[in-house]
């Protein structure tokens, strides 16, 4: 029988492959060699780069991750405030990038994030569902979530608050003072109208109808949407999709890459991206369920969660179901922070994994 | 305080958790089932839309030519920039435009159909030329050829040919429905108009396929325009430019046909205009320059425009005086340069008098006081019979637009209109083509045809053939008789040779001499807006006529001088070139 960890570790790096065949297919540099300006030649390199964290976490022991988590908070909290200071801007004058555009440490929060959670809930397990826990963690998680926000980028804030929500779902507090927490929420996102910025407002009308605009506000939602109609049961075929070839799809290479996929290899594509973005979460939540340590199951039952949130969020964008936030496609939009954040964390899900099943043969041995 | 119960119950919120990723991936499923599946028909036709465009190619006219087979209307290739709104920022593209033609152009950005400006037209190949080459540059923009009418030598046949102009929006309501497009090209006067349906073609189209930014990306299929019919004239090219000339720099009208068949061989209004201009699109103040000339160039003369008739009305009475027998053409008559009536003195327009003069001789002579004479012994309600009886205020038949018929007073119109007695006075100004009595050049030129083929009426007609895309002959028009007008042939024999005195002895003497025989018949217009028109009508040969001609020329002046030199020029370059 096969391990579960070369089970993860192909699920892994298929959704690796589609990813980069994706780039590949909608990289206007394609016809001029795969230079490392190319689109997809970057992403290859992503990749290497990537692959070697996934082998580095998957051959070393993560422990002291946990351990200096705070450390992880603070500094992605002043790297965070660096951008809002020195930031680079993109083209819809968001900042949200150092370096001259080659980090976004918007990406790498989340990650700290996750750690400081896990450890921080862990560390003070005792007070597990209790509101003085729930406030003095909604305090540490508000603040990279603000100056995520300010850049602006809901998206990736969302990410965190969700994240927040998640930890405390995951972390036992009662489903009564969460869904106080919800209906909370809930009562208050009218509010958030009012200090939304305009692009963000009309993106939310275009949600509620996209065809009333087709070609001012609603046109990403529209032109994804036949992106992935035209794709039909099995597709246009590989580099013959009209929408992406002729460059109706915007932001092909990253937010809209599941329609571009979709176009070119249709419903069936879909479903085999699909059924791999579950398979990775069911594998995680699964390993989740049987580390001993409290920290780690929280980590890896967050790391779930984080990538379920942003698949959903994503694909349910691609298919018109949610609202358009910038949230990338685990593993498969173009983006190096975004690829090496998650194929990180993969490579500490799949040493879990690995010492879950060393602890359970030892069991029987 | 760690216990089992949170620790318990943190495996089953990983448990929900993954249901909730279960829940997550139907949805999403279904969804993508929905949309690429079960609507992607309707996805994949959107799809289609967004790439595909459909540009429409105007139609192409049919030619026009004169009988010998000159072109008188064709279209021909004229070249303009359209931009593909949208596809990138037209600021940008017009900037880009100046630098590469290297000047400064307004450019006219109309809006032609939904999503796509022109930006110039009418360009010079040289542009052309230029912008394909700086193509890469100029996203959203493209060449397009289009027809443009030309007419040969534009002035000489404006009023007969027309103008096309383009279909504005307000026009689109109603042609809409007929399948024209906005700024489609129509015939708005003359040949073109009347015609229209005969002479516009069908319409061609260009499917490409476009990228986002609205670049061509490859063109799917072509259907290029075409038109279906074109027509040949009965109108003789040549004479119709030597009757132009011949008026020279005078305003007027000049007819010549053929009374046998109805043919009309030249048809000249002067002054004219130049429907060049309208095919590159007048501007507003071309346009407004060429509504507000005093002298109406735009007015089709011969057709729409009324004058007193002068003389020339005399042959009419002499017809009817003859026929009723108020009159024998031994009778003779004596004019003293005046008639009297009651406490009136009804001038001769020879003060001195004719003398005593025969009838025949009263036609050469024009002599008023006789035909006062007749006016009175026949009386209006007779001259009116013999006026209907030779179409005179009746549709004319011709195959152009706007054809307007004058105006026949009679007692009944003056009581229930003007309030007043018809009174004898008002008779003897009838007689002589005076007073309230009002023509149309076409119908003084259709009283000529009808004496020369002595009653019988054609149809007049400018349309000879129809011809097919190949020059096929598909349709002739053949002489089609309108009525007849029986009269006792000795009636017409009379005043025929009247009107040959008219030209060996009598007012006519400017074409005296001629080596053919012609009737003709002179007649002066008083204009109260200045000097009098001038008229000249007639035909020749006389015993057998093939060619009726009418000249008018606009304030000529005293007598009918000035037409019949217009005439003989004509007459004599028909008999050099044409024969008789």
């Amino acid at each position: 029988m096969m391990r579960r960890e070369h089970f993860f570790v192909l699920v892994t790096l298929c959704l690796c492959i589609l990813g980069v065949v994706a780039v590949y297919s909608v990289d206007p540099l394609r016809d001029e060699g795969f230079g490392p300006k190319s689109f997809f030649g970057r992403q290859v390199l992503w990749n290497a780069v990537g692959w070697a964290l996934f082998l580095l976490f998957r051959f070393s022991d993560f422990q002291w991750l946990f351990r200096r988590s705070w450390l992880w908070y603070l500094f992605s909290v002043l790297s965070l405030g660096a951008v809002l200071v020195f930031g680079e801007s993109d083209e819809t004058g968001a900042k949200r990038w150092l370096f001259s555009r080659s980090v976004q440490p918007s990406e790498f929060a989340k990650l700290a994030l996750l750690f400081f959670l896990s450890s921080y809930l862990s560390t003070n397990r005792d007070e597990l569902d209790f509101w003085s826990l729930l406030v003095k963690s909604a305090f540490f998680v508000a603040v990279p979530t603000l100056l995520v926000f300010l850049q602006p980028d809901l998206g990736t804030a969302l990410v965190l608050g969700v994240l927040w929500f998640g930890a405390l779902f995951i972390g036992g507090w009662h489903k009564r003072k969460l869904g106080l927490l919800l209906g909370l929420f809930a009562g208050l996102s009218p509010l958030s109208w009012f200090i939304m910025k305009d692009y963000q407002r009309k993106r939310i009308l275009a949600f509620l109808n996209p065809w009333k605009d087709p070609l001012g506000s609603g046109y990403n939602v529209v032109q994804s949407q036949i992106a992935i109609g035209s794709g039909g049961f099995l597709g246009q075929g590989w580099l013959s999709g009209k929408q992406t070839q002729l460059r109706f799809l915007p932001a092909r290479y990253t937010d809209f890459i599941f329609a571009a996929f979709c176009e070119q290899f249709g419903f069936a594509g879909g479903m085999v991206l699909l059924t791999l973005f579950i398979l990775f979460f069911w594998i995680v939540l699964e390993v989740a369920q049987r580390v001993e340590n409290l920290e780690e199951r929280l980590f890896a039952a967050l790391f779930g969660i984080l990538f379920l949130f942003q698949v959903g969020i994503n694909v349910g964008m691609n298919l018109g179901i949610a609202p358009v936030t910038g949230i990338p496609l685990p593993f498969v939009s173009y983006g190096g922070s975004s690829l090496l954040v998650h194929l990180a964390g993969a490579g500490m899900i799949a040493r879990l994994i690995w010492r879950t099943e060393q602890e359970e043969r030892e069991r029987w041995i | 305080m760690w216990n089992e119960r949170i620790e318990e119950r943190i495996h089953q919120r990983v448990a929900a958790a993954l249901w909730i990723g279960i829940a997550l991936f139907v949805v999403l499923s279904a969804r993508l089932w929905y949309l690429s599946v079960l609507r992607g028909e309707w996805f994949r036709e959107r799809s289609e839309r967004n790439r595909v465009r459909v540009v429409f190619l105007e139609t192409l006219r049919g030619n026009i030519y004169d009988r010998r087979g000159v072109c008188l209307a064709e279209d021909i290739p004229r070249f303009r920039l359209v931009f593909l709104v949208g596809s990138s920022d037209e600021k940008l593209v017009m900037k880009r435009i100046r630098e590469i033609l290297r000047r400064d152009i307004v450019f006219s950005l109309r809006e032609r159909a939904p999503g796509e400006l022109v930006l110039l037209e009418d360009l010079p190949l040289e542009d052309v030329v230029r912008i394909e080459e700086n193509s890469e540059h100029l996203p959203g923009v493209l060449v397009e050829v289009y027809p443009a009418r030309k007419y040969r030598d534009g002035e000489v046949a404006a009023s007969l040919l027309g103008y096309v102009g383009r279909v504005g929006p307000e026009e689109l309501k109603v042609l809409g429905k007929m399948g024209y497009r906005n700024e489609d090209r129509i015939g708005k006067s003359g040949v073109e108009s009347f015609y229209e349906s005969l002479l516009r073609g069908e319409e061609g189209y260009r499917r490409v396929e476009v990228d986002a930014l609205g670049r061509v990306v490859q063109v799917l299929d072509f259907q290029s325009p075409r038109f279906r019919y074109s027509l040949q004239l009965t109108l003789d090219w040549e004479l119709q430019r030597t009757c132009y000339e011949a008026l020279g720099r005078r305003n007027g009208v000049v007819l010549v046909g053929d009374p046998a068949t109805g043919e009309i061989l030249a048809f000249v209004s002067k002054p004219s205009f130049d429907p060049n201009l309208f095919s590159r699109g007048l501007s507003l103040k071309e346009w407004l320059d060429l509504l507000e000339q005093k002298s109406n160039p735009l007015l089709a003369r011969p057709t729409q425009a009324l004058y007193p008739p002068g003389s020339l009305f005399k042959i009419l009475i002499a017809l009817a005086a003859l026929e009723e027998q108020v009159v024998t053409s031994r009778e003779s008559f004596f004019c003293p340069g005046y008639l009297e009536y009651g406490n009136w003195k009804y001038l001769c327009w020879k003060r001195g008098g004719h003398g005593r003069v025969t009838f025949e001789e009263a036609i050469a002579e024009s002599c008023n006081v006789v035909f006062y004479t007749l006016g009175l012994r026949l009386g209006p309600e007779r001259i009116a019979r013999y006026a209907r009886m030779f179409g005179l205020g009746q549709d004319a038949h011709l195959d152009l637009p706007g054809v307007k018929t004058g105006f026949f007073p009679t007692p009944e119109w003056k009581r229930e209109v003007l309030k007043e007695a018809w009174y004898p006075g008002d008779t003897m100004n009838l007689s002589i083509g005076q007073g309230y009595l009002l023509v149309t050049p076409l119908e003084m030129y259709l009283l000529l045809c009808t004496v020369a083929n002595r009653g019988k009426v054609y149809d007049p007609h400018v349309l000879w053939r129809v011809l097919d895309e190949n020059g096929k002959v598909v349709k002739e028009v053949k002489p089609s008789l309108r009525r007849t007008v029986a009269l006792r042939p000795q009636t017409w024999d009379t005043v025929i040779r009247g009107m040959e005195k008219v030209v060996t002895q009598g007012t006519g003497f400017n074409c005296r001499g001629l080596p053919v025989k012609l009737a003709a018949k002179t007649g002066t217009a008083q204009n109260p807006h200045g000097k009098e028109h001038s008229w000249f009508g007639g035909f020749f040969p006389s015993d057998r006529p093939k060619f009726v001609f009418l000249v008018l020329v606009e304030h000529g002046g005293d007598g009918s001088g000035e037409a019949a030199l217009v005439a003989r020029k004509v007459i004599e370059w028909i008999l050099q070139n044409r024969g008789v």
